[in-house]
């Protein structure tokens, strides 16, 4: 797939070039790479965020690239957990607010919905923080919570968007390993993009990105 | 592990499932500022709505008022230009009229519509008010049978026999029994306290023929008004109409002329009241949707991860409307609270007397009722409006928002 940012324009640029990718069930793939190669990009497509310019996008057999708004709406929902690059939590909800509006607008009751909040927050070591908002948790903290919140459907898929961006060495490999053992438990395709290097300790595959390209794979 | 969780969860204080109220509520106590103009917004629309529908009401129910305690829908008279004379003369309140032979209500009462007419005459002279009245009519009369205090009612019997009003009676030192002089002496059997908004107020009552034996002029068989009740207060201008047109040289009072006259000086009626309310309400509601587009503008981040993490655009639709709603609530309690007061305050300032038109005409329920469904309906507007909006943003976008 491709995707071309201004198309037909003076100032084209091709974000995604020609980008051809499988990820296999339960594999923690993690893709590196430098700052505007394009990674970001490859995530919120696949996470049905953006629409590729040209090209296809495939997810559990369905093609998401096909789909209109409301239908891409019900697969981000159910089939697909993502976890942004500046957590983007809600300011205004508590922690485990924050996990609920990943349920909110599922069919799951209310009891469950909190019990499933619950669960998370105790996995990510926070449920002593469930009432505190977003202000006053740490960077690591907000990650997790943002994680929990990508996990609380138990999506087919977890796209993470520089995990460890905002974080110490020490708490990033923390996070990294939540992931990597939230992924193991449920057996979910778990896809990161990240410039840190020791990331590649707690994936099954490493790609490298540049300039809207895959060059290379180990 | 389920047991665990439990234990866990109960150790976890006020856990309350995220719901579109509890959003709502956290967002209006996160824009305190925001919120609390959009609540006076409401509240100032509803409270003027109902304030201005209770003071037209308040100005009828004074104006209509005076024939309606007198069982009265129309007055029927002769206006005349007669000058005073040391003789005295006909009036109907502060009218000059003519006086007119009693078998014209007879025929009167003949016509489609008309249920009674009663004669009155009604004379003064310098200070003084005296006035005829048939004691057999107790519907429809100068005054009637409830309005005595002291005493009794006339008779048809009675002869030189009187009502006096209470307070010329309290002026005059007048008490049952005593004698009260209006060119002849009437024996007084009764007081009566009518009130001051009564067209037919006078200081003495006697029989009418009495009354038209001892006159200078000797008016055998005339009187000067005739108190009209229609069987309908539906068919009462249409009555109006007909006598207007069977009798030319009559004039006709019912009470939109007396209220057109109150209107006249304060330009209020309940339809002007209604349509200036209207207009406020879109003004309102066009505030209302400018104040929520700037909320969901201010949002437009937020909005966006909640649709990326799998928010549908009806979810957050539901969501602004429900905000819009709860704020809707709170303004359309405040200022039906608000309406309430100020017309409490104004139907009692209203009429002149201690205690106004609160006397005759209450705040009406139904009408707090519709103020407060017109702050909601104009909140579900405003959410639906600028919800739209909000449904149109593209996640990807939306998170990019600074």
């Amino acid at each position: 797939m491709t995707k071309i940012y201004q198309k037909g324009g003076t100032n084209e640029i091709k974000a995604i070039d020609n980008v051809s990718l499988n990820v296999k069930k339960a594999e923690f793939l993690t893709i590196l790479g430098p700052s505007g190669s394009g990674k970001t990009t490859l995530l919120n497509i696949l996470g049905g965020l953006d629409m590729p310019t040209s090209g296809k996008v495939v997810i559990d057999g369905l093609e998401i690239s096909k789909l209109k708004q409301n239908q891409l709406v019900k697969v981000r929902r159910e089939k697909i957990g993502f976890v942004f690059q500046a957590f983007n939590l809600i300011p205004t909800f508590s922690a485990i607010e924050n996990i609920q509006a990943a349920l909110a607008p599922t069919r799951m009751t209310k009891t469950k919905q909190i019990e499933r909040a619950t669960e998370l927050l105790n996995l990510m070591g926070m449920l002593n923080r469930s009432n505190h908002l977003p202000s006053e948790l740490s960077a690591g903290e907000q990650q997790r919570i943002a994680i929990a919140r990508a996990f609380a459907n138990n999506p087919k898929v977890v796209l993470l968007d520089e995990p460890t961006g905002n974080l110490d060495t020490t708490t990033g490999k923390e996070i990294l390993s939540l992931c990597h053992k939230a992924s193991k438990e449920k057996g979910q395709t778990v896809v990161a993009v990240t410039h840190a290097d020791y990331v590649k300790n707690y994936t099954n595959r490493l790609l490298l990105m540049r300039d809207g390209q895959l060059i290379q794979q180990e | 592990m389920h047991d665990i969780l439990l234990a866990l969860y109960k150790k976890i204080e006020k856990v309350k499932c995220l719901n579109p109220l509890n959003y709502a509520l956290k967002e209006i106590r996160r824009r305190k500022y925001r919120t609390l103009m959009n609540v006076l917004g409401f509240a100032i629309a509803v409270a003027t709505l109902i304030t201005l529908v209770m003071a037209a009401r308040g100005w009828e129910a004074c104006t209509t008022e005076p024939l309606n305690n007198i069982g009265t829908d129309i007055i029927y008279i002769y206006t005349a230009p007669v000058a005073p004379s040391n003789k005295g003369c006909y009036i109907v309140n502060h009218l000059f009229s003519y006086p007119f032979n009693q078998t014209l209500l007879d025929e009167i009462e003949q016509q489609p519509n008309i249920e009674s007419a009663v004669p009155i005459l009604m004379h003064r002279l310098r200070a003084m008010v005296f006035v005829g009245i048939d004691p057999t009519e107790i519907v429809t009369n100068a005054v009637l049978p409830r309005d005595v205090i002291d005493g009794r009612y006339l008779k048809p019997e009675d002869g030189y026999a009187a009502l006096v009003d209470k307070e010329y009676a309290e002026l005059n030192n007048l008490t049952l029994g005593s004698t009260v002089n209006y060119v002849a002496d009437y024996e007084v059997v009764g007081i009566v306290e009518v009130s001051a908004t009564n067209l037919m107020k006078s200081h003495i009552y006697v029989n009418l023929p009495v009354v038209q034996e001892v006159l200078p002029e000797k008016p055998i068989g005339l009187v000067n008004i005739g108190l009209i009740r229609t069987s309908s207060p539906t068919n009462v201008e249409e009555t109006a109409a007909d006598l207007e047109e069977n009798y030319p040289n009559s004039s006709i009072l019912t009470g939109s002329d007396l209220a057109e006259t109150a209107y006249s000086i304060i330009r209020i009626n309940e339809e002007t009241a209604w349509s200036f309310s209207f207009a406020l309400v879109i003004i309102t509601v066009l505030f209302m949707i400018k104040s929520q587009l700037g909320n969901v503008a201010e949002r437009t981040k937020e909005i966006g991860i909640l649709k990326a993490i799998g928010w549908s655009n009806s979810n957050v639709v539901t969501q602004i409307v429900t905000e819009s709603i709860v704020q809707a609530t709170i303004g359309g309690i405040v200022g039906c609270g608000l309406g309430y007061l100020f017309a409490l305050y104004t139907l009692s300032t209203i009429g002149g007397e201690i205690g106004g038109a609160l006397k005759l005409v209450s705040v009406d329920p139904l009408l707090l009722g519709i103020g407060f469904g017109v702050a909601i309906l104009t909140g579900i507007a405003a959410g639906l409006f600028s919800s739209l909006r909000a449904a149109r943003l593209t996640p990807v976008k939306a998170i990019k928002t600074l």
